[in-house]
C-alpha cells in the first residue's frame, strides 16, 4: 500500500540530485551556478564581485587571501532566475596551488586581467589553458578585461582580448568595477550562456 | 598607553572601528558595541592578574641562581645597545607612554606606530644601515627589549628557539643537496666583513639566521651566560631543551608554567601584549645586530638593488605584489597612513631578502601589518621572522606544501569530530577545505573579530606551534556547525558559516571551547597526520611540476640562446621572455639565477679579498673574468646538451606516464562500470523483494479483509438468530398462555358434561365414555396431563381409536350438539359419516 506509493520517488529523487528541495519541480527555472573568478592579483576580481553583489566600489578593498565567497541571484528576462555561487580567488601565482579546490566542478569560470597590464593578460591566458586543460568539461568561459575606466592608460587593446577570446570560444567584455560599467551585463550575459537542464542533461550546473 | 584605546575613545559615539583601530563591518556595529563592555571587564581582570603574575616569578626568580644571570644579562645588552641606543632605556614602558603622549599632542589620527615610522623615514634607511650609531640621535625607536619583568618568560622560550634552531641546522645540512638554488643568492653580494657575511650565509637559508652563533653559545654554554639565561645547570638545561623538543614545557625549571598558560588562556593584557608576544617568539634570542639594516641598505642602495633585480627576478616580482598589496593591507587604518606604510613595506622586503624561499606572500601583508600596531618596526621584523619561519615553516613557500597538508590533516580530524557536519556538507557539495583554507592562511585575520584573532594568537604564540589554528577552527566549526546543518544549498551553508564566524564576538568562549574542548589535538597527533598526508600532497606538486617544466622547456631553450650570444642582456631579456611566455615563470626564473649564480660565485670573492695590490687585483680579475666567460660559454653548451635530454627525458616520460595512466584510468572506468551493474543489479534484486513483500502484504491485507467481512456477516446472523429465538420464545410464551386458557376451557366443560350425563340416565354412561376421547384427542398435543388421561382412557378402552385423526371442528361444536342431539345413536350415526368421509372403516364400531 504506503510501499507501492514510494518507490517511484526514490527513483526520481536519485535522478535530480541532492539539491531538489530549492528547485522543485521549477528546476529549469531556478539554476544555482558555482562560478570561479581567476586572475593576476590587483586586476580587480575582489571589485568586481562586491560591485555586483553589493552594488559598491571600494577602492581599498583588502587583498584576498585563500578565497572569499559571495552569492547573488538575478532574474533573467524569461522569467528564469540564476543564483551565482562565486568564487574569489587570491591572485597570487603561489596561491595558483590552492585554485583546484575552487574551480573543480565550476560551471562557469571568469577569467579577469587588467586592460592597463599586458602582464595580467599574459596571466589570464595561463588560466585559460589550465581551464580548458582541467576544468569542468562544457565549463563556461568569460574573458574580462577590467579596469575599463582607466583607457588613457590602456595596454591591451580591445581587439587583442576579443581575439583571444573567439579563438578559445570565450564570452568577451570589457568591464570597470569602478564605473559599474558591464558589471550587471557580464553575469547575464553568462547566464544567458548556460546549458539548461531541460535542454541539455549537464550536471554541471545542478550538482556542486 | 597603547594607540587602539584612543582609538576606542574617539569613536566611542559612533563606532566604525574597533579598539584596535580595525574597520568594523556594518553589520557587527551593535554587537561589538555589547562586547565592547565585556572585553573592557574582562581587560580589567587580567590586567590585575598579570600583574600579580609577573611580580611572582620575578621574585621565585631572584631566588634562583638566575639572578645572576640576570643582572650579568643587562651588562651584555648594555653592550651591544651601545651603538643603537644613546640613551638606553631602562623602563621601556615609560618610552612608550613618552610616545602616546607625543601622538596624542599631534592629533588623534597619529598613533606609536606613526611616530615609528616617522622617525625612521625621516633618515635614508641606507644611511641607518651604515651609520647605525646615529640611530640613537633620533628620539624614535625603532627596536626597544622588552621589559624586565617579561625577561623569565623570555629565557623560557628562547631555549625553545635554539632548540629549533638546532634542529633545523641539522635538517638543513642534510637537505643541502636540494635546495642548491636561490637559498645562495644573498652570498654574492660583497660585505666588507668577514662576519657580517658570515650572518648572511645563514641568513640566506632562511630559519638559520642565527643559529651558528647559537649552536656555538650553546656547545659552550658555560662561557656565555646570555645565551643560557635563566637555565640553572647546562644538564637541565639540556634535559629542557630534550622536553621542548618533545613538546614537554619545561616545568620543573619555570614552575610558574602551568599558571602562565592558563593566563594566557584568559588574554594577555593589551599593554602588555606587543612585548609578552615577543617574549612568547623568542625574539631576544633570534634577534643578531644590525641585520634588519643590513637588509634594508641592500634593498635601498641603487647599485646594489639593480644587482639584485638583475640577477634574480623572483625579488622584483615580490617587490610589485607588496606594492599592490600595502594599499590593501587594514585600509583606512589610522595607524597606516604614509609613514605606517613605509614601515610595512620595509619590513616586508626585509623578510624576502631574510627569507627568499618565501619571499613575499599574501597573508603576511597582514600579519606584518598587526604586528607593526603592538610593537617597534624592528622587533616586528624579528616576532614575523619567528612566526614565518618557525610556526608557519612550508607555509607560505611557492608551493605551500605545508599549509595544503594542514588542510588535508584538518580535514581527516572533522571528519572523526563532527561526522553530522560532514555529512551534510558532503551532500551539499560542500568541500571543507573550502571554507576552513582561507581560515588557515590567513590565520582568522578577517576572518574573525580582531579581539578573537588577538586572543587566538596570544595562545598560538604562546603555545609555539599551530595546535591553536586546529583546535581554533573545530572550536568553530562546533559552535557554528549545528546551524549549518539546518541550510539547504551549497551557497546559503557558506554564507551563513562566513557570516557566523565573522560574528564571533565572544573571543573567550572561542578560546576556552578551543584550548579545552580538543585537548587531544596535540602537536605529536598532528604530527603524525602530517607525515600520513604528506606524500599525496608532494605527488601532486611534482606533478606541476612536472608539466610546467615541460611547458617551459621552450622559453628555456630560447633564454639559453640569447645568454650565449650576448651576456650583457641576458638576464633581463630572460625575465621579460619569460613574462610574456606564459604566466608560471617562478620555476624558470629561479632555474636562472642558478645558472647565474653558479656562473658568477664561483669563489670569486674570497680570492679577490687576498690580493692587496689593486693591479694585481684587476690582471686577476681579467684572467678571472675570461675563466668565468670561458666557463660560462661551456655551462651554456653542457646545458642545452642536457636539456635536449631532459626534453627527451620529459617526453618518453611523459609518454609512459600517459600511457600508464590511460590504463589506469581505462582500469578505472571498467571498475566503475562494474560497481554501476553490480549496484543496478543489486536495485532489481531489491526491487524484486519489495515487489514480493508487497504482494504478501496485499494477500495478506484481503485475507484480513475477506475474514473481517466473514466476521462480519456472521456477527450479523447471530444478532437475526437470536431475534429469531427471541420471537420463538415469546410465540412460545403466547402459546402456552392459549393452551392454559383452553384447557381450562375444556375442563370446564368436561365438568359440564360429566355433570349433564349424571342427571340424565346412567346408560347415556357408556356413549359418553365413548365421545370423550374423541372429542379431546387434538387438545392433547399440547398438554401433557391430557396425554396422561388419554393414556388411561386408551388403555381402558379400544386401541383403534388412538389412531383416529382429531378433527378441531368437534370441539367447539360438542356442547350444541349434544344439546340439539340427545340420543348416542344419532351421535355416533354422524360421527360415522365424518370418519368415511377421512378415510377410516366404520364397521369396526358396528
Ligand atoms: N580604476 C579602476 N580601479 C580598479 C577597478 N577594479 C579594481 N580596481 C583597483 O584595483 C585594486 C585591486 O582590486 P582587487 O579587487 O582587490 O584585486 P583582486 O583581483 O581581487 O586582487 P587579489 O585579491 O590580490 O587577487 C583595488 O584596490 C582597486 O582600487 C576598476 O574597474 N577601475
Ligand atoms: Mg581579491
Amino acid at each position: 500500500m504506503g510501499c507501492s506509493s514510494s518507490l517511484p520517488d526514490r527513483g526520481s529523487g536519485r535522478l535530480v540530485g541532492p539539491n531538489v528541495e530549492n528547485g522543485g519541480a521549477a528546476d529549469a527555472k531556478n539554476l544555482r551556478v558555482k562560478l570561479v573568478l581567476l586572475g593576476d592579483s590587483g586586476v580587480g576580481k575582489s571589485c568586481i564581485v562586491l560591485r555586483f553583489v553589493r552594488g559598491q566600489f571600494d577602492p581599498t578593498s583588502k587583498v584576498t587571501v585563500g578565497a572569499s565567497f559571495l552569492s547573488q541571484t538575478i532574474a533573467l528576462q524569461d522569467s528564469t532566475t540564476v543564483k551565482f555561487e562565486i568564487w574569489d580567488t587570491a591572485g597570487q601565482e603561489r596561491y595558483a596551488a590552492l585554485a583546484p579546490l575552487y574551480y573543480r566542478g565550476a560551471a562557469v569560470a571568469v577569467i579577469v586581467y587588467d586592460i592597463t597590464s599586458p602582464e595580467s593578460f599574459n596571466k589570464a591566458q595561463y588560466w585559460v589553458k589550465e581551464l580548458q586543460k582541467h576544468g569542468t568539461p562544457d565549463i563556461v568561459l568569460a574573458l574580462v578585461g577590467n579596469k575599463a575606466d582607466l583607457h588613457e592608460k590602456r595596454e591591451v587593446s580591445v581587439q587583442d582580448g576579443m581575439g583571444y577570446a573567439e579563438k578559445n570560444g570565450m564570452f568577451f567584455i570589457e568591464t570597470s568595477a569602478k564605473t559599474a560599467d558591464n558589471i550587471n551585463l557580464l553575469f547575464e550575459e553568462i547566464a544567458k550562456r548556460l546549458p539548461r537542464p531541460a535542454l541539455s542533461s549537464s550536471s554541471s550546473i545542478q550538482n556542486p | 598607553m597603547m594607540p587602539e584605546e584612543r582609538f576606542n575613545v574617539r569613536h566611542a559615539h559612533k563606532p566604525r572601528r574597533d579598539a584596535y583601530g580595525f574597520a568594523l563591518r556594518p553589520q557587527y556595529v551593535q554587537t561589538y558595541q555589547e562586547y565592547a563592555h565585556i572585553y573592557k571587564e574582562e581587560e580589567d581582570e587580567r590586567s590585575d592578574k598579570w600583574k600579580n603574575f609577573l611580580e611572582h616569578i620575578e621574585k621565585s626568580s631572584q631566588s634562583c641562581s638566575l639572578e645572576k644571570a640576570h643582572t650579568e644579562e643587562l651588562p651584555a645588552e648594555a653592550t651591544e645597545q651601545k651603538a643603537y641606543r644613546e640613551e638606553l632605556q631602562a623602563e621601556p614602558t615609560e618610552q612608550k607612554a613618552e610616545i602616546v603622549s607625543e601622538s596624542d599632542e599631534e592629533g588623534n589620527d597619529k598613533s606609536s606606530l606613526k611616530s615609528i615610522s616617522e622617525g625612521s623615514s625621516e633618515r635614508d634607511p641606507k644611511k641607518e644601515a651604515q651609520l647605525p650609531k646615529e640611530t640613537g640621535k633620533s628620539k624614535v625607536q625603532t627596536w626597544s627589549f622588552i621589559r624586565s619583568s617579561l625577561s623569565s618568560i623570555e629565557n623560557m622560550m628562547s631555549i625553545r628557539v635554539r632548540k629549533q634552531k638546532n634542529m633545523k641546522d641539522e635538517h638543513i645540512v642534510v637537505d643541502k643537496d636540494h635546495l642548491p638554488s636561490i637559498e645562495e643568492v644573498p652570498s654574492q653580494d660583497a660585505f666588507e666583513d668577514g662576519q657580517e657575511e658570515d650572518i648572511y650565509l645563514d641568513a640566506s637559508s632562511g630559519a638559520t639566521s642565527v643559529s651558528n652563533r647559537e649552536s656555538d653559545g650553546l656547545k659552550a654554554s658555560g662561557e656565555d651566560e646570555v645565551v643560557d639565561g635563566g637555565v640553572c645547570n647546562s644538564v637541565q638545561a639540556d634535559q629542557t631543551k630534550e622536553d621542548v623538543a618533545n613538546g614537554i614545557h619545561p616545568e620543573p625549571l619555570f614552575p610558574w608554567n602551568q599558571e602562565l598558560e592558563s593566563l594566557v588562556h584568559g588574554g594577555v593584557p593589551r599593554d602588555l601584549r606587543g612585548e609578552v608576544w615577543q617574549a612568547f617568539v623568542g625574539v631576544k634570542a633570534r634577534r643578531v645586530e644590525k641585520y634588519y639594516y643590513d637588509l634594508l641598505a641592500e634593498e635601498t642602495d641603487p647599485g646594489e638593488s639593480m644587482d639584485n633585480d638583475n640577477s634574480c627576478g623572483a625579488f622584483r616580482k615580490w617587490r610589485k605584489q607588496i606594492e599592490k598589496d600595502i594599499p590593501r593591507t587594514f585600509p583606512g587604518h589610522p595607524a597606516l597612513d604614509e609613514n605606517g606604510r613605509n614601515s610595512l613595506r620595509r619590513l616586508l622586503l626585509a623578510y624576502a631578502r631574510h627569507n627568499p624561499s618565501v619571499g613575499y606572500c599574501q597573508a603576511m601583508n597582514f600579519f606584518a601589518g598587526l604586528l607593526l600596531l603592538l610593537m617597534p618596526e624592528e622587533n616586528a621584523f624579528w616576532t614575523l621572522v619567528g612566526i614565518m619561519d618557525d610556526y608557519f615553516d612550508g607555509y607560505y613557500t611557492e608551493e605551500m606544501i605545508e599549509s595544503q597538508v594542514d588542510q588535508l590533516v584538518f580535514e581527516e580530524l572533522v571528519r572523526e569530530k563532527f561526522p553530522k557536519l560532514v555529512n551534510h556538507l558532503d551532500y551539499l557539495g560542500v568541500q571543507v577545505g573550502w571554507i576552513i583554507g582561507p581560515w588557515f592562511l590567513s590565520i582568522f585575520v578577517n576572518m574573525i573579530p580582531w579581539e578573537s584573532v588577538i586572543r587566538v594568537w596570544d595562545v598560538l604564540l604562546f603555545e609555539g606551534n599551530r595546535v591553536m589554528l586546529f583546535r581554533t577552527a573545530l572550536a568553530l566549526l562546533e559552535l557554528y556547525g549545528p546551524a549549518i546543518v539546518t541550510t539547504k544549498d551549497a551557497g546559503d551553508a557558506i554564507v551563513l558559516f562566513q557570516s557566523l564566524v565573522g560574528s564571533t564576538f565572544d573571543s573567550s568562549q572561542l578560546v576556552l571551547t578551543a584550548c579545552m574542548g580538543f585537548l587531544a589535538i596535540t602537536e605529536t597527533r598532528l604530527k603524525e597526520l602530517r607525515d600520513k598526508h604528506r606524500p599525496t600532497v608532494l605527488e601532486v606538486v611534482e606533478e606541476r611540476a612536472r608539466a610546467k617544466k615541460w611547458k617551459d622547456s621552450k622559453g628555456l631553450s630560447a633564454k639559453l640562446y640569447s645568454f650565449k650570444h650576448d651576456p650583457t642582456i641576458t638576464e633581463e631579456k630572460s625575465t621579460t621572455e619569460e613574462e610574456s611566455a606564459n604566466g608560471d615563470v617562478s620555476q624558470s626564473k629561479s632555474d636562472s639565477c642558478n645558472l647565474d649564480e653558479m656562473l658568477k660565485g664561483l669563489s670569486l670573492s674570497s680570492e679577490l679579498d687576498s690580493l692587496s695590490d689593486p693591479q694585481d687585483q684587476v690582471d686577476w680579475l681579467k684572467v678571472e673574468l675570461c675563466r668565468v666567460l670561458e666557463e660560462k660559454r661551456s655551462s651554456v653548451l653542457r646545458s642545452e646538451e642536457l636539456e635536449t635530454a631532459l626534453m627527451e627525458i620529459v617526453r618518453h616520460d611523459n609518454r609512459r606516464e600517459l600511457s600508464a595512466k590511460v590504463e589506469q584510468l581505462e582500469h578505472e572506468v571498467a571498475e566503475l562500470h562494474q560497481a554501476l551493474e553490480d549496484k543496478t543489479e543489486q536495485e532489481a534484486a531489491m526491487l524484486k523483494v519489495l515487489m514480493l513483500v508487497e504482494q504478501e502484504q496485499k494477500v495478506t491485507e484481503e485475507a484480513r479483509i475477506s475474514a473481517e467481512q466473514e466476521a462480519i456477516t456472521q456477527k450479523h446472523a447471530l444478532y437475526v438468530l437470536q431475534e429469531k429465538y427471541d420471537k420463538a420464545m415469546s410465540s412460545l410464551t403466547e402459546m402456552e398462555k392459549r393452551v392454559k386458557v383452553a384447557e381450562s376451557m375444556l375442563e370446564a366443560t368436561l365438568q359440564y358434561e360429566s355433570g349433564q350425563a349424571k342427571a340424565l340416565s346412567p346408560r347415556s354412561l357408556p356413549g359418553s365414555t365413548q365421545g370423550n376421547p374423541t372429542r379431546k384427542i387434538p387438545l392433547l398435543s399440547f398438554g401433557l396431563g391430557w396425554r396422561d388421561r388419554m393414556k388411561r382412557s386408551n388403555d381402558s378402552k379400544s386401541t383403534n381409536e388412538q389412531s383416529d385423526p382429531p378433527i378441531p371442528q368437534e370441539e367447539t361444536t360438542p356442547t350444541p350438539q349434544e344439546k340439539t342431539s340427545p340420543t348416542p345413536q344419532e351421535k355416533t350415526g354422524e360421527e360415522v359419516q365424518e370418519h368415511v368421509e377421512g378415510g377410516s372403516d366404520t364397521q369396526v364400531f358396528d
